[in-house]
């Protein structure tokens, strides 16, 4: 189990996602397996604000300068300086010793600072508990726990995904961002996200 | 063409029109507080009591887990996890704090209540220069607090600007002094009292002129993605005519013609009046504007 950092303490492990964009076929397996691992009775229900699934991953079509059709799949990005977590009143959010950044829905007054706080756009309300859901979910939080993988590399058809310790270099993330060329979201923003795009070897 | 990843605040955040009423208050009841330091009549402080329960009021029904408050704050103080680098935390410290100093002064204005023997201190407590010293910086910084909430909010490249604190303080102030003035209308306060606010509101009214073209134009001309899209919204876009007609036409130009008006030809109670409401309204469609034209940064253009 993990347990929640005091301000000051540094977390032992820095687990990070890794989306592999040049082998996504962007088939949407992670964006529904989200939902459906941790959000199941959001599976018929939309995020308004977004227009489409509620899911802790977002998925952005757009076409490119030459009329290329392309995708990006956004979701919190854990990040080492998290904005959500200087806004939020209340300390409902918190990074845990693994650097995830998580909610404890105790202490969450559906407030949204952290919704307006993320630089990203992951946080969504839920339209019943009113609590602004981002990855990791419950219960991909109790598969990582238990030594798993997330539900969205798991589901992954053509191994896109992929979720590991940066301190461990011999982890496959590590490996992996060792290797190949990858890019962060929104880098200058300088929220030192842990959600690597890769874009080629 | 519109970014591909084009999202507005309010449909995901729900900052929406409660939350631009509690800003609103929030201007009013603490400015009016600054005000009160120098006017010092029962009906303002009824105003700024009034308005900062009002403000709570819209800010905590704003809350998605409102019933969850009492545990949340429980939890907070038995783990004693404070987050002083949230501005709202310190925004709910500074007006649980301001409320408290409101109904001790709104008390010492209450006859029944001063006859009341062991309530007679709040009378004592609020003619003390120090005491009403602390209840004015009180309601200025609760004002300031009001315009740093955007300016943290780092999602929305908008409000990540100085100019906001700046702009509320003005603001506020300009709602305080309209509210002295429509004290003045009801014969509340004296003439010479509202000859100086009207002349002060006429320069405040010329700051705020210059403080909202100054936060269009940097916008526009050198913001982000996110900030140009929400400062489009407001100059030419879905809320540009609450924007030149309701901050600018009704909220600043009305007030400094009518102001001019009084300086120089007279002074006329039921165009105060009017200075007055639209000074007020120009200051709600400020907030307004602001808040509803929050956007994300696009994450591909």
């Amino acid at each position: 189990m993990s347990t929640r950092l005091r301000k000051g303490q540094a977390p032992t492990k820095r687990m990070a996602h890794v989306w592999d964009a040049s082998k996504c076929i962007a088939c949407g397996a992670c964006v529904m397996a989200c939902t459906s691992t941790n959000n199941p009775d959001m599976m018929m229900r939309e995020e308004k604000g977004w227009n489409s699934i509620a899911s802790n991953i977002r998925r952005i079509d757009s076409v490119s300068a030459q009329g290329r059709p392309e995708v990006l799949l956004v979701q919190c990005q854990h990040c080492e300086d998290a904005p959500c977590l200087n806004t939020c009143p209340f300390g409902a959010t918190y990074m845990d010793d693994n650097g995830m950044i998580r909610l404890d829905p105790r202490m969450c007054s559906g407030c949204s600072y952290c919704v307006t706080s993320c630089p990203y756009n992951v946080r969504w309300f839920h339209p019943d508990s009113k609590l602004p859901k981002k990855c990791m979910g419950d219960t991909c939080l109790e598969l990582v726990d238990k030594g798993l993988q997330p539900a969205c590399v798991q589901s992954c058809p053509a191994g896109a995904r992929d979720y590991g310790d940066l301190n461990d270099p011999n982890s496959s993330v590590s490996v992996t961002l060792r290797t190949k060329r990858s890019r962060r979201l929104l880098e200058n923003a300088g929220t030192e996200p842990k959600y690597f795009v890769v874009e080629g070897s | 063409m519109a970014p591909a990843d084009l999202h507005f605040q309010v449909p995901i955040a729900h900052w929406g029109w409660t939350i631009v009423w509690f800003l609103w208050f929030v201007g009013i009841a603490g400015m009016g507080s600054v005000g009160y330091f120098f006017v010092r009549k029962a009906a303002l402080a009824y105003v700024i009591f009034g308005s900062l329960v009002l403000g709570l009021a819209f800010v905590v029904s704003h809350l998605g887990r409102w019933w969850n408050l009492p545990r949340t704050l429980w939890t907070m103080v038995t783990n004693g996890i404070f987050n002083w680098s949230s501005w709202m935390l310190v925004g709910i410290v500074l007006l649980s704090v301001h409320l408290i100093l409101s109904v001790i002064v709104v008390a010492s204005h209450i006859p029944w209540l001063q006859r009341i023997g062991w309530l007679k201190w709040t009378a004592t407590l609020s003619r003390a220069n120090a005491y009403l010293a602390l209840y004015a910086f009180l309601g200025f910084m609760a004002t300031v607090y009001s315009g740093f909430l955007l300016t943290q909010a780092s999602g929305i490249p908008l409000w990540n600007t100085s100019l906001i604190p700046i702009l509320w303080v003005v603001s506020g102030s300009i709602a305080a002094i309209a509210v002295i003035e429509l004290l003045y209308v009801f014969g509340v306060v004296e003439s010479s009292v509202s000859t100086l606010a009207v002349r002060l509101g006429l320069g405040l009214d010329a700051i705020k002129l210059l403080a909202v073209l100054a936060f269009l134009h940097v916008a526009l001309a050198y913001g982000s993605a996110g900030a140009r899209i929400g400062a489009t919204a407001m100059a030419s876009g879905e809320y540009a005519l609450m924007t030149w007609g309701g901050v600018i036409g009704i909220g600043i130009l009305v007030p400094i013609a009518i102001g001019l008006y009084t300086v120089l030809v007279k002074k006329s109670k039921p165009l105060l009046a009017i200075s007055s409401i639209a000074a007020l309204a120009g200051v709600f469609f400020l907030r307004a504007v602001v808040l509803l034209a929050g956007a994300w940064e696009p994450l591909v253009l």
